[in-house]
């Protein structure tokens, strides 16, 4: 079902070559266009649309075709409609150019998608660690980090059901996993 | 025990034994026993509130369920609370403030442990953020399993601790001191080797006459090798290794 898009997005996406839109229900509009016109649509959209606030960022990585998928999402508070605007970039060497400059809280995620996918944002104010400060690992959204197995190398895990537990609980003892044969409470006794 | 890399100098294990139950005189006992019931009865609780478990305390402390009558109370400071209670997942950012946070709290301290996360990490198992069993890193008296735990399971949990305080059997802390070497090699195996406290817990092992075989081991030794860190506290990891390069 696609609805008809207001004249006034229809001027601006008329400016971008090879833009795909979809309007899919009344209030969110979805765009795919090539990477290297999406700082001159965000322009425009805030220029002439009236697109001032920059929602979110939000990356996708796709294995098969070896690249990122970059949203920006869009919202104007005049006729109260949201853009979504697509892009893909190759995930080698996975560079893209910040829009800072257009939307100043991109910097904060565009931070955030270098910290957790590694795309380095050309331009960006500060690509320094932001919430994963004391993390040396890869980026830890990509695909190819196995968490699983992070986890399995570096926690241990706790046995639920072990038998001396089981026979204790059949007594009606409360015990506690450090008071087992392994636990620490039980040698110090 | 290696005793050489320490200014504190730890008392021989003989020494330091703990009388046995059985051995202290009848006035002791007495006063033991009514010191412990005083204890059990007047229990102030920190709320480490980083999971979502803190939802749960406001019942279990208000009119509803109302956990004054058991004598337990909120208090805002570790310096003069008894209780830790962590309500739910912790990171490995997290952690390190609940270490300090523990360390800074006076003894006889008591750990709880809220819902399935402290456990074995709950529905976050296979984060990599997250940990798995707070009982590796700080001593936990009791667990309240659960997800989430209701505030009857919580009071339960309280209950069961009073009663392990009043019976004498809540001594998790005084194996922090014992097996200190084993509780920081986990936090070293998260935190890097230069993972340091403010807090010197080899000392207060030896003033509370609490220093076992465990107090003291390769990793406590690693605490000597960055002590210089305290100096430096606040300069990156790649800065300090610069420094103590050209030092």
């Amino acid at each position: 079902m696609t609805q008809q898009v207001p004249e006034q997005l229809h001027a601006v996406f008329r400016e971008i070559p090879g833009i795909r839109v979809q309007h899919d229900s009344e209030r969110r509009v979805r765009v795919t266009l090539r990477a290297d016109t999406l700082p001159a649509l965000l322009e425009l959209l805030k220029g002439r649309g009236g697109y001032l606030h920059l929602s979110a960022i939000s990356c996708v990585e796709w294995p098969e075709s070896d690249e990122f998928e970059l949203v920006y999402h869009l919202w104007s508070y005049e006729s109260k409609m949201m853009v979504s605007a697509h892009i893909r970039i190759p995930r080698d060497p996975g560079r893209f150019i910040s829009v800072y400059d257009i939307h100043s809280p991109a910097g904060f995620f565009e931070r955030d998608i270098h910290e957790m996918y590694g795309v380095f944002f050309d331009g960006a104010p500060d690509m320094g660690k932001f919430i994963l400060t004391e993390w040396d690992g890869p980026p830890p959204m990509r695909k190819d980090f196995s968490t699983l197995g992070y986890v399995n190398d570096t926690y241990e895990w706790q046995p639920y059901q072990p038998e001396w537990l089981q026979q204790a609980e059949q007594k009606g003892a409360r015990v506690l996993p450090q008071e087992g044969p392994d636990g620490p409470l039980r040698k110090t006794r | 025990m290696n005793q050489q890399n320490f200014p504190v100098q730890v008392a021989p294990l003989e020494s330091c034994r703990e009388p046995g139950p059985e051995e202290r005189s009848m006035l002791r006992k007495v006063l033991d026993r009514v010191g412990q019931y005083c204890q059990s009865r007047s229990l102030f609780v920190l709320h480490y509130c980083t999971g979502c478990g803190a939802i749960e305390l406001p019942p279990s402390m208000t009119s509803r369920f109302d956990l004054e009558r058991v004598g337990m109370q909120p208090m805002v400071t570790p310096r003069q609370a008894d209780i830790l209670l962590i309500t739910g997942y912790l990171s490995v950012k997290t952690l390190k403030r609940v270490i300090l946070t523990y360390e800074q709290m006076q003894s006889p301290k008591y750990v709880m442990g809220f819902g399935s996360c402290t456990i074995n990490g709950g529905m976050y198992w296979n984060s990599y953020a997250t940990v798995k069993r707070l009982g590796d890193y700080i001593p936990v008296d009791t667990y309240i399993a659960g997800c989430m735990p209701r505030p009857e399971a919580i009071q339960q949990g309280f209950l069961d601790l009073i009663e392990r305080i009043d019976g004498g059997r809540a001594v998790a802390w005084k194996d922090y001191y014992r097996n200190y070497d084993r509780y920081l090699g986990h936090q070293q195996h998260l935190f890097g080797r230069d993972w340091l406290t403010p807090t010197d817990v080899v000392g207060e092992a030896a003033h509370y006459r609490l220093a076992g075989d465990g107090t003291l081991g390769p990793h406590t030794a690693l605490l000597d090798q960055y002590a210089g860190y305290h100096q430096a506290w606040g300069v990156p990891r790649e800065q300090y290794a610069e420094l103590e390069a050209s030092s």
